[in-house]
């Protein structure tokens, strides 16, 4: 070890840093500073200094600075004047009270007391010219009149949380501070805003416009214009179905002059199947659905799917939102008047099942908590926007949710028995059961299992029989010799029997995984009952559990009573009861009216699916540590709505797609970017890039390949045990064929191996709740748009359909551009295809001759060898026809209308 | 994983062709029908030539060993004695200060201090700038990760690899200019932002890499792509160049009427880019990222083909290759740093895993005299505490950390800044992210005050109003 270290020292230069969740905590009354590492120097002195001077105001003031005051600061001055990262102009922050009294670059803002002679009021009442804030969008009267009263008053604000007494690790959340914390913005009650005063009355169509144009009225902005019919006719049908709108459809739509034509639209698309998988793969995002464990093992899980299945019929029946999410929670618990609707419970609750596991972990109580962790997890951010799980080890670093809470909600799940299924074997100390389906349930058995992998299965059951059968004559020679431990005797073994016992250690697992299989299908492949089973959860033993120091297992503490957490509790939160985990009390105060976040967070996960970005741009956390909503009266608009119109998603959906906000045209527009570059105000449509699956279906419907009835099961619920990369890419080939032109949604979801025309695409890792997902555009996109053979073979199918129904080239280009934008080309862009066409062909010739130049005597056969193969694989129609040079350049025409910006685009 | 047995090699009868045709981005912007030009290039004058630095600069590129989750600087980079003695003291609290399990030795001429974690690294000590002033803004990954790549948590910007990219340029036409290999976290993480999409950084995914966080997203590939290629899909079974010329054309045609239909639309005028890249990166890629071409004893300098250490090998070893052919910016991803528990095994494992690799490519940069003039970046979002999570483990610290620099005309052997006596916060030198990036963009000849863009009537920077460039460990 060293003792002296050489040093060269230097001056600190540090500039000045982003605080940002400082200046909401503060703005909140919860200073964050303790905090390792949170806090500058300066702001902490800066706090510290304030706390000497700082007068106590009355509950009732500082009410009235929560209510009306802060959320005037957040959502009008603190983009520019505050620590946060935008800027500090003037050198005016508004974060704290003191710093309101120190003021900026012109002196104090406010004088307490004295509102007249404020800078401030006199900013905001745009008294003198040079000094109107917020520079753009004047406040309405009675907001100016708001902070007129609150200066009135003394300007009463909460003080920065007390000094800091242990700046280390442990804070621990005060009562007083949970209480303070209940004035945050997400965790106040949801009451529905009264209709702002707006500009121009005849714009809006629902209520929820209003909002968006007072927001527009106050930042200076105004909208765009309406968009082109077929753009809102395209918008709406991704939207709503995932799928493109049919050349009919558009036909339809474009010669409907009535006024009842969008809302004839929007009814016949929300009654549609489709809707559920487009809306259901939703919510599959929040709920990290997937058909495997992930982690290190991978064990399949081959009955997820019924969930999947369950999700989409759910949106389908429109299945009231907080009873859905009773069900996931508590639906074994849950009455039911029928076989049908008990199966269709328990099989909800498979959302509590299917999150990432390390089945391999050791002990069992490490493997329950590390459960119980993922599932408050899963369930906290999910519902409530909440990161929960971060309170298993310390108090939650910037929400006031203590560590106790934690360990109240973990009570709740050590009290339920989850039911994973799985078996013990090679990779998995952890095994499960399932659920047995009630009898009468009205639910397909499962999919069918390949045959030819069934032998495979035959041969690894006989070869871990035999495994297992020869390890048992070696015990029992030893037995018969007198000795009972086999371990104790290793000397008297010879090594092929040292291998033998050894071998037979993971053959047992072996064994019943594949009986398994053959049991759940029978000899022609078709499921038994065996397979009429789902994952899900039951009561389990009911017991509370101990407050874990530092989340530790060696440092258990007392008991904690299960519940809930406290900074959301309130008059309506009922207690657990003694005899029962408490998942339905739990599933009460989730799904119920009252609780402040259930609602706004679904109401602004709608929101961010049909307009490309949350009110709350951070659709999982609605915490301190996540973003404020821009438009909290719009929120909370949608919030009341969704609660009066009986938690109905279709209902609020159709409100909002039949709005004027939805309808507006894409246009950018270089003036109003540059009053809102981040486009935080709705004075546009957003041009948003397609999802992943959207994308495949719509080159799928392109083709007119897609089938349309939804398939029975998944690809990959044949599978069992740990899943190896080289098993499920065996496996799904034999079962891809049969799954491959079904919509994207029912695409099998192994964790690690997403199927490729979905991950290039940027579908989320299933591992974590993902409310949102990346739109990226890169080039490994593009190379998998030009080289993937399933896009050629998808472009053919659309080129062929094209041709075959279509004689002339204008209207073959015509009717490609209906079948792949919703439009007509325009004659610039016909000319282009028209010369595509052209060319194609000498390109063509070029390239073969080029191809077979550069190729040896034997790869010439192999690649006559390959284009043969390729061409059995094609359907017979195609196979002929693509000898056909016209067939090839549409083919190729096509492929690069899928490649296009506008193919992937909602304008 | 087959390796090759399945896979059908791309003729190089047709790369030749390829490369011999193209002239990089050049060729693609004028070669079109009526030697039109892609919007982008309308736009901005050819936006990937080479451009002048603002100022003389060392370094031509950057390699950013990336490591996602956070490591521990008091156990690897920041040696503390003072820890060591105050072991299981109580801290500020009831928290209790955990020494270093690992023994820091004094390295090279320089003398400095390294963990025994870092053996391979410690052996180029003299080539080691090491930031211990470094300070980030929030102790929360997903946010500082943000921060550490973009400079902002709240807002979508463009990252410091698209800055740069921006700013500089590239010299291969044939490649993307940022190429981050297997990112872990938000896309956003290696967006371009408001900048034009033809300087977001391209990921490519080498399997085996760094484990969970750093891993990212693995997809199953096309049953014809089983191969070890980064990068699938380089070739067509269908179409050859010629056709794909066709292709584009008519793409660039489609795109030119659709951007006329958009007024500017800084959404609207990016796929085009993105193709072009393909198409050129057929030609080059396949070469670059084809391994097999190392002598042995080049693999073994890396680790690769040994247990542990062989896909951070792989990744470092294709990061050189990738800066050897101009890349500008290149980012290597190794995740698990996040050690909460258990630390005494993962920190180890971790550091075992890349500690070879990297010092493989520190020695592999200076044989090939390419250490001159590439900045190596290695370090976290953040670091972590010098008390004690459990008896195992250490919280996050976003209050002071080290990363380090090598090459690129930093000083080697030099240790810049400090942390309080326990390694809790920096004191001295410190450094937030917007000082790492006004530094880093100095190393390559960039001014962050003045490399701006205006975006919607905005001069935008990578600093936002902060940032003071660090000259000091410069040499």
């Amino acid at each position: 070890m060293l003792n002296q270290v050489p040093r060269m020292l230097h001056a600190p230069q540090g500039g000045p840093m982003i605080f940002s969740l400082l200046v909401i905590s503060t703005l909140t009354g919860i200073s964050l500073a303790q905090d390792a590492g949170m806090m500058s120097d300066d702001s902490m002195m800066a706090g510290e200094s304030m706390m000497a001077e700082e007068p106590s105001f009355s509950r009732k003031d500082l009410d009235f600075f929560e209510s009306k005051i802060r959320p005037l600061l957040l959502g009008r001055c603190v983009n520019c004047h505050s620590n946060d990262g935008s800027r500090i102009n003037a050198g005016l922050r508004v974060d704290t009270r003191m710093q309101l009294l120190i003021g900026g670059d012109s002196g104090p803002a406010i004088i307490p007391g004295d509102p007249d002679a404020s800078l401030l009021i006199q900013a905001v009442r745009y008294d003198d010219p040079g000094l109107e804030m917020p520079p753009r969008g004047r406040l309405t009267r009675d907001e100016i009149k708001l902070l007129e009263d609150w200066v009135s008053m003394g300007a009463p604000m909460p003080a920065p949380r007390e000094k800091v007494e242990n700046p280390g690790t442990e804070h621990r959340w005060t009562t007083q501070e949970i209480e303070q914390g209940r004035n945050h913005w997400a965790y106040v009650p949801v009451v529905p805003p009264k209709p702002p005063a707006i500009s121009d009355p005849s714009w809006p169509r629902e209520n929820l416009d209003r909002y968006v144009l007072a927001d527009l009225d106050a930042q200076g902005l105004t909208p765009v214009g309406d968009a082109e019919p077929n753009h809102w006719l395209r918008r709406v049908t991704f939207d709503l179905t995932g799928l493109p709108p049919t050349p009919a459809e558009l036909a339809k739509f474009d010669s409907d002059d009535s006024p009842r034509a969008r809302q004839i639209v929007v009814d016949g698309l929300l009654a549609t199947n489709a809707f559920g998988e487009r809306w259901g793969r939703h919510w599959l995002d929040v709920a990290r659905y997937a058909e495997s464990s992930g982690k290190e093992n991978n064990v399949a899980y081959p009955h997820a799917w019924r969930y999947r299945d369950w999700v989409i019929n759910s949106f389908n029946e429109d299945l009231p939102y907080d009873r859905f999410l009773t069900s996931q929670l508590a639906g074994d618990l849950l009455s039911a008047k029928d076989d049908d609707e008990e199966a269709r419970n328990l099989i909800a609750t498979g959302y509590l099942a299917l999150g990432t596991k390390s089945h391999n972990v050791q002990g069992n109580a490490q493997f329950q908590f590390d459960l119980i962790d993922e599932q408050i997890d899963t369930i906290t951010q999910g519902m409530l926007a909440t990161t929960v799980a971060c309170a298993r080890c310390h108090d939650h670093k910037f929400d006031p949710i203590p560590q106790r809470d934690y360990y109240a909600l973990a009570g709740i799940f050590a009290s339920t028995e989850t039911r994973f299924g799985t078996f013990e074997g090679p990779g998995n100390r952890n095994a499960g059961q399932l659920i047995e389906i009630p009898a009468g349930a009205n639910l397909p058995d499962g999919s069918i299992f390949p045959s030819a992998a069934r032998s495979l299965i035959i041969a690894a059951r006989d070869r871990a029989e035999n495994q297992l059968a020869a390890a048992e004559e070696i015990r029992a020679e030893m037995r018969s010799a007198g000795i009972r431990n086999p371990r104790t005797a290793r000397d008297l073994l010879t090594p092929a029997q040292q291998q033998i016992l050894q071998r037979a250690r993971n053959a047992e697992g072996s064994r019943n995984i594949a009986d398994s299989i053959l049991n759940r299908f029978d000899s022609t492949g078709r499921p038994t009952i065996d397979n009429f089973v789902c994952m899900g959860a039951v009561e389990g033993k009911i017991r509370n559990v101990p407050f874990l120091e530092r989340g530790e297992l060696e440092n258990p503490g007392n008991a904690i009573p299960r519940g809930f957490v406290q900074v959301l509790n309130s008059d309506w939160t009922t207690d657990v009861p003694q005899s029962e985990s408490g998942r339905l009390e739990l599933a009460d105060w989730i799904a119920n009216e009252k609780n402040p976040l259930t609602s706004r967070v679904w109401a602004n996960r709608i929101w961010a699916h049909l307009f490309g970005k949350g009110i709350v741009t951070s659709c999982d956390n609605f915490g301190l540590s996540g973003q404020s909503p821009s438009n909290p009266a719009l929120l909370d608009h949608l919030a009341a709505r969704l609660v009066e119109l009986d938690w109905s998603s279709k209902s609020l959906i159709r409100e909002i797609v039949l709005s004027r906000s939805y309808a507006l045209a894409s246009d950018w527009d270089r003036r109003r970017a540059a009053v809102d570059p981040d486009e935080t105000s709705i004075w546009r449509m957003p041009k948003r890039r397609l999802e992943a699956e959207s994308i495949r279906d719509a080159m799928l419907v392109a083709g007119g390949l897609l089938e349309i009835e939804p398939p029975t099961g998944s690809a990959a619920s044949g599978l069992e045990g740990a899943v190896r990369e080289n098993v499920l890419d065996r496996f799904l080939g034999l079962t891809a064929a049969e799954y491959a032109d079904h919509r994207s949604v029912y695409l099998p979801v192994v964790r690690g191996g997403v199927p490729e025309a979905l991950a290039v695409f940027d579908f989320p890792e299933p591992n974590f709740v993902r409310g949102t997902r990346d739109k990226t555009n890169v080039a490994t996109q593009a190379l998998y748009l030009m080289n993937s053979a399933e896009i050629t073979r998808m472009a053919d199918a659309m080129a062929n359909r094209v041709l075959a129904r279509e004689e002339d080239p204008k209207s073959q280009v015509e009717l490609a551009f209906r079948i792949a934008f919703g439009r007509t080309p325009s004659a610039g862009e016909f000319i282009a295809c028209r010369d595509f066409l052209r060319e194609f062909r000498s390109a063509w010739t070029s390239d073969q001759q080029e191809r077979m130049a550069s190729l040896t005597p034997t790869q010439r056969r192999q690649q006559a060898r390959r284009e043969n193969a390729s061409r059995r694989n094609r359907n017979d129609a195609s196979a002929t026809a693509l000898s056909d040079a016209d067939l090839m350049a549409f083919s190729a025409l096509c492929q690069t209308l899928f490649q296009s910006a506008e193919f992937r685009t909602l304008d | 994983m087959d390796l090759c047995n399945n896979r059908i090699e791309p003729s190089n009868g047709r790369r030749e062709m390829l490369k011999s045709l193209s002239y990089g981005f050049g060729w693609l912007a004028f070669s079109g029908l009526e030697g039109a030009r892609s919007f982008a290039s309308s736009m901005l004058d050819d936006p990937l030539a080479p451009k002048r630095p603002h100022h003389t600069a060392k370094a031509k590129r950057v390699i950013f060993l990336y490591m996602s989750g956070a490591p521990s600087h008091v156990d690897t980079f920041d040696y503390k004695p003072e820890l060591a003695k105050r072991d299981g003291q109580a801290y500020r609290g009831n928290a209790k200060l955990l020494a270093s399990p690992w023994k820091f030795n004094r390295h090279g001429e320089s003398g400095l201090p390294i963990s025994e974690l870092f053996p391979g690294v410690a052996k180029h000590a003299d080539d080691l700038c090491l930031l211990h002033g470094m300070k980030a803004g929030i102790p929360a990954h997903a946010q500082a990760q943000m921060q550490l790549h973009t400079g902002s948590f709240q807002f979508v910007r463009p990252s410091m690899g698209s800055w740069a990219l921006y700013g500089l340029g590239t010299s291969n036409q044939n490649l993307p200019g940022y190429i981050t290999v297997n990112p872990g976290g938000a896309a956003n993480q290696y967006g371009s932002g408001f900048l034009p999409a033809t300087y977001q950084g391209t990921p490519v995914r080498l399997s085996g890499g760094g484990g969970r966080g750093g891993g990212g997203q693995q997809s199953r590939r096309g049953r014809n792509n089983q191969s070890q290629d980064p990068i699938d899909h380089l070739e067509s079974e269908r179409n050859g160049t010629a056709v794909q010329k066709e292709q584009l054309a008519l793409l660039r045609r489609l795109e030119r009427e659709r951007s006329r239909r958009g007024n500017g639309d800084p959404a609207v005028e990016t796929v085009l880019e993105q193709y072009e890249l393909a198409f050129r990166m057929q030609t080059e890629v396949p070469d670059v990222v084809n391994l097999g071409t190392e002598d042995r004893k080049t693999l073994e300098m890396y680790g690769i083909g040994e247990e542990g250490t062989d896909g951070f090998g792989r990744q470092c070893l294709l990061a050189r290759r990738f800066a050897e052919e101009g890349v500008r910016f290149i980012e290597v991803s190794a995740g698990g740093w996040d050690t909460h528990r258990n630390m005494r095994t993962e920190l180890a494992n971790r550091c075992g895993a890349v500690d070879k690799p990297i010092a493989g490519l520190l020695a592999d940069l200076k044989r090939r005299n390419m250490l001159d003039d590439t900045l190596v970046v290695w370090g976290g979002e953040f670091g972590r505490t010098p008390y004690a999570q459990g008896s195992d483990g250490r919280d996050h610290n976003a209050g002071g950390f080290t990363m380090w620099m090598a090459g690129g005309g930093v000083k080697g052997g030099y240790e810049y800044g400090s942390t309080d006596e326990t390694g809790h916060k920096a004191v001295e030198g410190v450094m937030d992210i917007h000082d790492w990036h006004a530094t880093l963009l100095h190393s390559l000849g960039l001014n962050h005050e003045r490399l701006t863009f205006n975006h919607a009537g905005r001069d935008y920077r990578l600093t936002d109003v902060h940032g003071h460039v660090h000259s000091d460990i410069f040499a």
